[in-house]
């Protein structure tokens, strides 16, 4: 690989400065976005860089964000870039426009900052409002840091705009433990970025909904297609898993930041112990596993950068054949015993040679991963790898759950 | 007599300078206010124009059905909740791209005035550049029959049904029209399929005046199905309703309102209302409070334009750019 990497600099900013950094270097044709916490400082930013003249886009400060989603929608089938950005309720209050947007394959990126969901002061982190979107049609991504909340919003736009996939693509990260935390972030020069995002431009011109064409785009479903249609989409979901791949590789090369693609297996080679995540919470159990590398353990992470489509194959690739396996989930899956990806990868379980599962529910409403928590899934993952008696589920930070025989 | 009436058609046909996009037999019910507004606008307004839909009764229509189209003009499917915001995201990468274009925002009194309206007024304060037409139909027809916020007081509806204890809808209707021209939008109209030549001018003025800002024209279009009409009254319910001063006939530039028919001695409403099923169990009781609403509205609205008149909107209002 071309070791060559471009000129760049370092600064020190947020999660969301990063997130409007990405779409300001994608040069956007239209923004439309509505605060909420803690997405808030994106669309601020936004404003800032367009205020200045930095951003040359048309800026919607909508009344709403079912209407910033609508509008992006319709923007992008006319043939825009577009970007836009929320969180929890704002995400919620649009659903109906993301279901459209997926259904109309329109390649619209968006930020979504993860944040809970179950009452409206809810002003917490947590994956909630991803795993409620989960089957919206949406290509979801999940950053683990400041930096790879930039690089994704740039992959991201690489990835729904790409001939072959032409789906919406919506990028996660966590909620205040991201949003707001300042770490160095490497941000890339303008022309590498362009560079990086041209091969766009050489491909076959999308259908685009022009004055005077006689051509019908949007919400409405064709019910002489549909199923065509649907079945389309799933097919485009598939082909995304490979697109991704290729696409990171590329951005490897060219900003000298590789990530994985689908996974990002961190020693995971001779591990016979692996813990499954996502977002901010791989920083913490990377450090749990350097930690005890050094005494010997070997133990290694599997990160979920792609959760749709479900990345099954690389999972079961990554997993096949380790002892045990825990999987942390930061939301619900209502009468399932577990958390939601846990028991996603369950339905894959018959493919890992007898590699044991066992789900872990942390960082919810306020509760932190923290290392002790991560140790302690450590543990239990281990003692499940060695034939002991360990509950299927474990509510990490709420030990009531545990000891009242609830799941 | 008959010479009077030859010269006015001629002049409406005048402003058809432009194919009829439609095919000749189309998915609408007979005498269906919808259609011959949605026909007419392309011929005026000229078929480069996009137009958008919502799910309602011009949805099979304006997308088509089992994958054969109806018409050919460039249409964007929209969902109810975001009509406005839809067709903002159009004009708006259309003027990033340097595209000429028009826009109409088409949609039902359900969209404008309830389930939509929030991104209408979000589109009304951005003054986005595009024309939004509400053919009020006065419910939710195309789910069967319901109440909306312009069904008129005592309306049955398959939600304010005739009971013994509740008799039809006991809530005034909202005056859409003119809550948009309060916002002082560059043009904003009241017109009906009775009088398609102040129809067709308004339409022309809406176009010219999209290039300052946001336009919204409040069309009053019967639906004989919906309100227990004979199909051959649509033009005849129009013409009602306007000559009652139910449905009056104004438009505002930046909110200036300004009749553009006065009728000299309004009939009372029971003219209109005795062509429509809708009102028939009403009492003489009932009917006074509907014809005291028009009066009332009638009553503001002429108020209104006489204040605009006295009070001067600041030029800053008049020439505000949309905010971008």
């Amino acid at each position: 690989m071309n070791t060559t990497t471009a000129p760049s600099r370092i600064k020190v900013i947020t999660g969301n400065a990063a997130a409007a950094i990405g779409a300001k270097l994608a040069r956007p044709d239209v923004v439309a976005a509505y605060p909420i916490t803690p997405q808030t400082e994106v669309i601020e930013q936004i404003s800032t860089f367009h205020a200045s003249g930095e951003m040359d886009c048309e800026l919607i400060t909508v009344e709403g964000e079912n209407s910033a989603m609508n509008a992006v929608m319709a923007a992008s089938l006319a043939g825009g870039r577009v970007f836009t950005a929320s969180s929890s309720w704002g995400l919620v209050f649009m659903y109906d426009a993301v279901l459209a947007v997926a259904g109309a394959r329109a390649p619209v990126v968006m930020v979504n900052v993860n944040r809970e969901t179950p009452g409206i002061i809810a002003v917490s982190s947590g994956q909630q409002d991803m795993i409620s979107t989960r089957d919206a049609g949406w290509i979801f991504l999940i950053a683990e840091d400041c930096q790879e909340v930039l690089d994704l919003v740039l992959q991201a736009y690489r990835l729904a705009e790409d001939h072959d996939i032409q789906l919406p693509v919506m990028v996660h990260y966590d909620g205040f433990f991201l949003s707001y935390l300042s770490e160095g972030v490497d941000i890339p020069e303008q022309e590498t970025v362009d560079r990086f995002l041209s091969v766009l431009d050489d491909q076959p011109r999308r259908t685009a909904l022009t004055p005077g064409q006689k051509l019908g785009v949007g919400s409405h479903g064709i019910l002489g297609g549909y199923m065509e249609l649907r079945h389309k989409h799933v097919t485009a979901m598939e082909r995304s898993k490979d697109k991704f791949e290729e696409i990171d590789k590329e951005f490897a090369g060219i900003f000298g930041r590789p990530y994985g693609g689908q996974l990002e297996e961190y020693r995971t080679d001779d591990a016979d112990i692996v813990l499954v995540g996502s977002g901010s919470m791989c920083g913490t159990i990377k450090s749990v596993i350097d930690d005890q590398r050094e005494k010997g353990m070997r133990i290694g992470l599997v990160k979920i950068r792609m959760y749709r489509p479900f990345p099954h194959q690389a999972l079961v690739a990554a997993l096949k054949g380790k002892k045990g396996v825990g999987v942390v989930d930061r939301s619900l899956a209502f009468g399932f015993e577990g958390g939601p990806i846990y028991t996603e990868l369950k339905a894959f379980e018959t493919r890992l040679d007898g590699t044991q599962l066992i789900s872990f529910i942390d960082g919810i409403a306020n509760t932190d991963i923290t290392k002790t928590n991560v140790e302690k899934m450590i543990q239990m993952t281990r003692d499940l790898a060695d034939g002991k008696d360990v509950p299927e589920v474990t509510w990490v930070s709420y030990p009531e759950a545990n000891t009242k025989g609830e799941k | 007599m008959a010479e009077k009436k030859q010269g006015r058609l001629t002049k409406v046909l005048d402003y058809l300078k432009h194919d009829d996009p439609f095919s000749k037999g189309v998915a609408f019910c007979p005498g269906c206010g919808l259609e011959l507004l949605l026909r007419f606008i392309p011929r005026v307004l000229g078929n480069d124009i996009v137009i958008t839909g919502t799910p309602s009764c011009s949805a099979p229509v304006l997308l088509g059905q089992n994958n054969q189209s109806w018409h050919t003009l460039s249409y964007f499917g929209t969902l109810m909740t975001g009509a406005a915001a839809n067709a903002t995201g159009l004009v708006r990468y259309y003027r990033k791209a340097g595209i000429d274009n028009t826009v109409v925002c088409f949609n039902g009194d359900g969209t404008a005035n309830d389930i939509g309206f929030g991104n209408l007024s979000g589109a009304a304060e951005r003054n986005e550049p595009f024309i939004y037409i509400c053919y009020d139909n006065e419910g939710y027809m195309n789910t069967g029959i319901q109440k909306s916020g312009t069904t008129p007081f005592g309306a049955t509806t398959t939600t304010t049904p005739y009971g013994s204890v509740h008799k039809g809808k006991n809530l005034r209707r909202m005056n859409l029209g003119l809550k948009m021209a309060m916002n002082k939008i560059p043009y904003t109209a009241t017109a009906t399929l009775s009088d398609l030549e102040d129809l067709a001018k308004k339409l022309l003025k809406a176009k010219e005046a999209k290039e300052r800002g946001f336009c919204f024209l409040h069309v009053f279009a019967p639906c004989p199905t919906g309100w227990g009409a004979d199909p051959a009254d649509t033009i005849e319910i129009c013409r009602r309703a306007v000559k009652t001063n139910y449905f009056p006939l104004w438009e505002a530039e930046n909110g200036r309102i300004r009749m553009t028919k006065t009728v000299k001695k309004p009939k009372s409403v029971n003219t209109y209302t005795e062509l429509m099923k809708k009102f028939h169990h009403m009492t003489e009781a009932d009917m006074k409070v509907l014809q005291d609403d028009v009066e009332y509205e009638y009553c503001l609205l002429g108020g209104l334009s006489v204040l605009e008149a006295e009070c001067q909107l600041p030029v800053s209002v008049k020439d505000q750019g949309d905010a971008s």
